[in-house]
C-alpha cells in the first residue's frame, strides 16, 4: 500500500494520536524505532525523494543534537554547574559523573524529538495538499469556503514571489537599498496582495462559488477499511511498544 | 413578441461609500438584447468596470452601496439570487489574467466551476474534453496555470466559462493585457459562443477589434450613463464626435503627430547580446541555467539619443527580461554599452543615475505612502546636495509640470492608473536620468490617458533631450509615437519602419 493513498484525514488523526501517545513515555528504544520505521516507510512506501527527506531531517537533527547537549549538561540528574569546582583535579571526574547520570535523560529528549520529526515528515511528504483539503472537507466537515480560500491563496504564491522580485528590482533601480528583510518591499507586496485576494474572491464568486449552496464534487475522498486498518496498526504498535519496551 | 433582454439596468445608482458624494453609477439605464455581441465602451473612470461587477451581483455584496435601481438578468430580478443562480445566467471574465483562477491547472479549475453549478461528476469529463477540443485548449489542460502566457490564460478563463454554460458572458476589458493575435483568437471563440445562442457583452475601450463581430456598440459617458447606442460598422462615422468627446479611440489608421527624428548617435548599444530566460542574477541555480531557452541570440541594436524607440513583440517573448538585463538585474553575455561605456564595468549606482524604468504595474515601485513624499524621496537619493528649501521648490515644480499638484497628499495607491504612471515617470526621472525604459506604458489605460503620457514624454524628448525606449505589444502605438522600431522575433532585434507597421 502506498502512503499517498492512505486517506489524509485518517492519516492526520493517526499521526496526532501517535504523537500524543509518545509524549506519555520516555523510552529511547521506542522513540528510535518510531523514527526509523517512519523513514523506512517513507523511503519504500511513498514517492518522497530521499533529498526532500534529508532537507527536513537536517534541521531536525540539529535541534535534536542541541536538545541532547542541553539534557546532558543541565537536567534533573544534577546540573554540572552544581558540581563542586573547588579542586581542579576533581573537575573531570565530577563532570563525568554528572554526565553519566544525565546521558539517559538527554537521549530521551533527543530521540523523542526525532520521533516527532519522523512522524511529521511521514505525513508531510506523503500527502498531497489538495487531497488533504478535499478530504478535510468531506471527512471533517471543513467549510468549502475556507477550503477553497486556502487553495486559492496557495496558488497565488508563485505570482506573489514574482511580484516581490519585481518590487525589489524597482526599488534597486530607484536607488533605494532594500535588504532581504526590509519592510518596504514587503509592504508594497502586501498592498498588492490584498487587492489580488479581493479580485480572486470576486472571480470565484462570479464562477458560481458560494459557501452555502450545495455543490457537486468530481472526486470524493473515501475512507476504506484499509485506512482504518493502517491506523489501528500504527497506534497499536506504539501502544504495544510502550508496554513491551523497557528502556 | 419582443426580443428577450439579457441584461436590464433600470435607474441604477451606485457608489462605494454610503455617505460619499460621487456616484460611480449615476442613474444608469441600459438594456442589452439576448443572443448578440454587444460592446460597452467608455473612457477610464466612467464606471464601466463597476457596471460589470454590479451587473454580476459582485457589488454591492462585496462592498459599495446601491441607492436605487433594479437589475434583471433574462427578465429575472438579480436581487435575491445566490452566486450559483447568478452564475448560471451571467459570468464575468476579468481584465487581469493572473487573478481569476483558484486552482493550479485548467482541468482542476474547470472542474471547480462545474462543481459550483452542481454538474453531476459523471458528466464532467465529457464536458471537459468537449470544451478542450472545441476551444483548442486541450494541450494546456494539465499545464500549471501560472506558466501560461497572458493570452493563454484568458483562453483558459474562457474555457471555464464555456463549461459553465451560463447564458451570458460579460468580458471586463479582457483584451487589455494581451496582444492582438491572442485577442483575435479569443474573439473567434466568442463568435462561436454567439452561434450557440449565448449572449456576449464586452467592456472595452477600443472598438477596432470588435467592429466586425459586434452587433451593437454602446458608448457610456460620465457615471456610466448611455451616450449613444446602436453603433455598427455601417453607421460608425456618424458617431466620431461621440467617440472623441468621451476620450475613446476612433477606429482609423494611426496618425503621427510628430515626424520621426533623425537617428543621432547611439545612447544604448547592443552587440552580440545573448539573454536566457530564467531567474535574475544572483538567484540562479547553477545547473539549471544551461537548460533555460535563449530569448536573445547574438542580437544587435542601436538606441539613438534624444529619441523614442519602441520594442515590439508578443507577450512573453522576452522584452521585459531584456530591459532587466540593461538594468543589470538579469544575466546576459555579449556587449551592452551605455554612452560608450560597457555596462559590466559600471557600478549599479552610477547606472541608475542615468537609467530609470517604469514597470507595467507602476504601483510596484512606490516607496512611500504619499505622492509628494514619493518625489522628495527620489530627490533625496539622487540630489543629496540640494538644500531643504530648494528641494521643496523642486518638488512643487515637478508636481506642477506633471499635473499632480491636486493630489499631492494622496496615497499613490489611490491614484488612477494614468496618474500612477505619470507619478512613476516623474519619480524615476527626478534625479535627472537621461534614459527612460517603459514597460507597456499604455497598460490598463484608455486612449486619452495613454496619449497624455506619450505626449508628455515626447515633449521631454524635444525639450530636454531625454531618450525613451518602450516595449509594447500594440503596433499602432509604436507606429504613432516611435522614431525607431525594433521587433523581437526569432531571438533577434529586427529593425522595422514605423510607417509600415500598420497596413
Amino acid at each position: 500500500m502506498k502512503l499517498e493513498r492512505w486517506n489524509p484525514s485518517v492519516k492526520a488523526g493517526t499521526i496526532l494520536v501517535s504523537v500524543i501517545l509518545l509524549s506519555f513515555q520516555y523510552l529511547v528504544s521506542l522513540n528510535l524505532t518510531v523514527f526509523v520505521l517512519s523513514l523506512l516507510l517513507l523511503l519504500f512506501c511513498s514517492q518522497a525523494r530521499p533529498r526532500q527527506i534529508a532537507a527536513i531531517l537536517i534541521p531536525a537533527a540539529v535541534a535534536a543534537a542541541g536538545l541532547f547537549v542541553t539534557g546532558l549538561y543541565y537536567s534533573r540528574g544534577g546540573s554540572i554547574t552544581d558540581v563542586q569546582m573547588d579542586s581542579l583535579s576533581a573537575v573531570p571526574y565530577a563532570v563525568r559523573a554528572a554526565m553519566s547520570r544525565n546521558l539517559y535523560t538527554a537521549s530521551q529528549l533527543a530521540t523523542r524529538l526525532l520521533a516527532y520529526a519522523g512522524l511529521g515528515i511521514l505525513f508531510a511528504l506523503s500527502t498531497d495538499g489538495e487531497y488533504f483539503i478535499s478530504s478535510l472537507m468531506h471527512q471533517c466537515r471543513l467549510s468549502p469556503k475556507f477550503a477553497y480560500g486556502v487553495l486559492a491563496a496557495f496558488h497565488l504564491l508563485p505570482g506573489m514571489i514574482r511580484e516581490f522580485r519585481s518590487v525589489r528590482t524597482a526599488f534597486a533601480v530607484r536607488g533605494i537599498r532594500a535588504g532581504a528583510l526590509s519592510i518596504r518591499p514587503i509592504f508594497t507586496m502586501l498592498v498588492n496582495s490584498v487587492r489580488w485576494s479581493e479580485s480572486v474572491a470576486m472571480a470565484m464568486e462570479s464562477k458560481g462559488f458560494c459557501g452555502e449552496a450545495p455543490r457537486s464534487y468530481y472526486t470524493v475522498p473515501r475512507v476504506r477499511w484499509t485506512d482504518w486498518a493502517g491506523s489501528i496498526l500504527c497506534i497499536g504498535a506504539i501502544a504495544a511498544g510502550m508496554l513491551l519496551f523497557r528502556y | 413578441m419582443p426580443a428577450e433582454k439579457a441584461l436590464q439596468l433600470d435607474d441604477v445608482v451606485f457608489r462605494f461609500l454610503e455617505k460619499g458624494k460621487r456616484n460611480v453609477l449615476d442613474h444608469v439605464s441600459l438594456e442589452i438584447e439576448a443572443g448578440g455581441i454587444t460592446v460597452l465602451m467608455g473612457g477610464s473612470g466612467c464606471g464601466k468596470s463597476t457596471l460589470a461587477a454590479v451587473a454580476a451581483g459582485l457589488y454591492p455584496e462585496n462592498g459599495g452601496f446601491m441607492e436605487s435601481g433594479e437589475i434583471r438578468l433574462f427578465g429575472q430580478p438579480l436581487k435575491g439570487m445566490n452566486q450559483q443562480q447568478r452564475a448560471a445566467l451571467l459570468t464575468l471574465m476579468f481584465q487581469n489574467p493572473d487573478l481569476q483562477f483558484c486552482m493550479d491547472t485548467l482541468r482542476k479549475e474547470m472542474r471547480f466551476c462545474m462543481e459550483n453549478l452542481c454538474v453531476p461528476p459523471e458528466q464532467m469529463d465529457e464536458k471537459l474534453t468537449r470544451a478542450g477540443a472545441h476551444l483548442g485548449v486541450a494541450e494546456m489542460l494539465d499545464r500549471s496555470l501560472h506558466t501560461l502566457s497572458g493570452g493563454e490564460k484568458q483562453k483558459a478563463a474562457l474555457a471555464c466559462l464555456y463549461v459553465m454554460e451560463s447564458r451570458c458572458i460579460l468580458l471586463d476589458e479582457s483584451f487589455a493585457n494581451i496582444d492582438r493575435s491572442a485577442a483575435r483568437g479569443i474573439l473567434e471563440l466568442l463568435v462561436r459562443f454567439k452561434q450557440e445562442g449565448r449572449t456576449v457583452i464586452a467592456i472595452d475601450h477600443r472598438a477596432d477589434l470588435w467592429l466586425d463581430a459586434a452587433d451593437e456598440i454602446v458608448i457610456l459617458g460620465e457615471g456610466g450613463r448611455v451616450k449613444a447606442c446602436g453603433i455598427r460598422r455601417e453607421n460608425l462615422a456618424e458617431y466620431r464626435q461621440t467617440f472623441e468627446e468621451n476620450g475613446l479611440f476612433y477606429p482609423q489608421a494611426p496618425v503621427r503627430l510628430y515626424p520621426p527624428r533623425p537617428a543621432g548617435e547611439a545612447m544604448l548599444c547592443f552587440r552580440g547580446v545573448n539573454i536566457r530566460r530564467g531567474r535574475p542574477a544572483g538567484k540562479k541555480r547553477g545547473d539549471r541555467k544551461e537548460e533555460e531557452p535563449l530569448l536573445l541570440r547574438q542580437a544587435d541594436a542601436q538606441f539613438p539619443r534624444g529619441s523614442m524607440t519602441a520594442v515590439l513583440g508578443p507577450s512573453g517573448c522576452g522584452k521585459t527580461t531584456t530591459f532587466l538585463a540593461v538594468l543589470k538585474q538579469h544575466p546576459y553575455t555579449g556587449s551592452i554599452q551605455l554612452n560608450g561605456r560597457e555596462l559590466n564595468r559600471m557600478r549599479p549606482g552610477d547606472l541608475y543615475r542615468q537609467v530609470g524604468i517604469v514597470f507595467q504595474n507602476p504601483a510596484n515601485q512606490f516607496i512611500t505612502q504619499n505622492v509628494e513624499e514619493e518625489i522628495r524621496a527620489s530627490l533625496r537619493v539622487w540630489e543629496r546636495q540640494l538644500s531643504e528649501e530648494k528641494r521643496e521648490q523642486r518638488v512643487s515644480q515637478l508636481l506642477e509640470s506633471y499635473q499632480l499638484t491636486r493630489c499631492r497628499r494622496y496615497s499613490p495607491y489611490m491614484l488612477s492608473q494614468g496618474q500612477q504612471r505619470r507619478l512613476a515617470v516623474l519619480s524615476v526621472l527626478a534625479g535627472g536620468q537621461k534614459l527612460l525604459l517603459l514597460d507597456e506604458p499604455t497598460y490598463g489605460q484608455d486612449d486619452r490617458s495613454s496619449r497624455a503620457i506619450m505626449l508628455q514624454l515626447r515633449r521631454k524628448i524635444e525639450e530636454e533631450g531625454l531618450t525613451v525606449i518602450f516595449i509594447t505589444h500594440d503596433r499602432a502605438l509604436a507606429a504613432v509615437w516611435a522614431d525607431r522600431v525594433y521587433e523581437l522575433s526569432g531571438q533577434k532585434l529586427v529593425e522595422r519602419n514605423p510607417g509600415e507597421l500598420c497596413p
